[in-house]
């Protein structure tokens, strides 16, 4: 055959077939793109893990490294301002109206996680 | 004419590549897989013929379609998916050359396939074996401009746009890789 002619070069390469894919190839690529698993955390919740873990560390730190004075003496002092708190009236009146509202609320809304229990044990 | 004949010219029914496009970007994971089902074995074909390595090719492929999947918002509306995805992909594929040239001293063997067998040497003489045989030992840039030819037809833009070249260049490489084909081809035919 002659190939002098550029039609029929042409002929040639348009007739050439396309190289077989391996079989798996196609559900490689999905499985890479359109498939893929989503991860099992979002970027903000690795965020707040790693802040967590960080925290933890710091603790274990803060006892390993103090004595655990440094930190006992901070939980003491979160400890003493959360009584203060409490025991100062206007504090829990605030508490105590807080609590109420949040209960008529949910009868009025008709949020009341402890219904479905209490209508199976009717049953 | 058969000279405007393209490989890749959308015969499917069903949406357009830009549809499709717009779809995946709006969450449908199917229309995605209908591109890739589009344009597979094109990808494949232009980076095996690049790479001359059917692993290499096949992660060559995977690569240019997870990048084309990543980076879909960046493709521009009105734009044509097949050069797009071409170009991705060829850039993958010279990646692959470069890490390939810059560990070895040596120039690169043509990796031809494994030796015939029986079987193989009997179609050996078919037309598109030989032709295959023939533009496989065309030097690589006009390899990939063939290659591009044969899977887009006389879109000498496209080619450009895929190549990152001028269409001046490409009409020259073309032109000289048809000049390469026939005397190997015509080389061969002697042998014979």
């Amino acid at each position: 055959m002659r190939y002098d002619s550029d039609d029929e070069l042409d002929r040639l390469l348009f007739a050439l077939p396309l190289e077989e894919p391996p079989e798996d190839l196609r559900a490689a690529i999905l499985t890479a793109t359109v498939y893929r698993p989503s991860p099992i955390f979002k970027p903000w919740e690795i965020a707040m893990l790693g802040a967590l873990a960080a925290v933890v560390v710091w603790l274990l730190g803060v006892i390993v490294l103090g004595g655990g004075t440094l930190f006992i003496d901070t939980v003491e002092a979160i400890g003493r301002r959360g009584l203060l708190a409490l025991s100062n009236y206007t504090t829990l009146g605030w508490i105590a109206a807080g609590g109420a509202t949040a209960i008529w609320l949910s009868i009025f809304t008709g949020f009341q996680p402890y219904a479905k229990g209490a209508n199976a044990q009717r049953r | 004419m058969l000279a405007e004949v393209r490989r890749i010219e959308p015969m499917h029914a069903g949406p357009e590549d830009g549809q499709l496009v717009t779809m995946t970007l709006g969450g449908n994971g199917e229309a995605f897989a209908t591109l890739v089902e589009r344009y597979d074995r094109a990808v494949y074909h232009l980076a095996y013929r690049t790479l001359h390595d059917v692993e290499e090719a096949r992660d060559a492929t995977q690569e240019a379609f997870f990048k084309a999947y990543r980076s879909l918002r960046t493709f521009k509306p009105g734009a044509k998916f097949s050069t797009w995805i071409f170009a991705i992909a060829y850039h993958a594929c010279c990646d692959r050359l470069n890490r390939r040239k810059r560990y070895s001293n040596e120039e690169l063997p043509d990796r031809a396939d494994p030796a015939p067998g029986p079987e193989r040497e009997a179609i050996a003489l078919d037309e598109a074996r030989r032709l295959r045989a023939a533009i496989d030992a065309l030097p690589e840039k006009y390899r990939t401009v063939i290659t591009l030819y044969h899977l887009q037809g006389k879109q000498y833009d496209e080619i450009a746009e895929v190549l990152g070249l001028p269409m001046g260049t490409v009409k020259t490489h073309l032109f000289r890789a048809k000049e390469h084909l026939r005397k190997l081809l015509a080389a061969e035919e002697v042998t014979e």
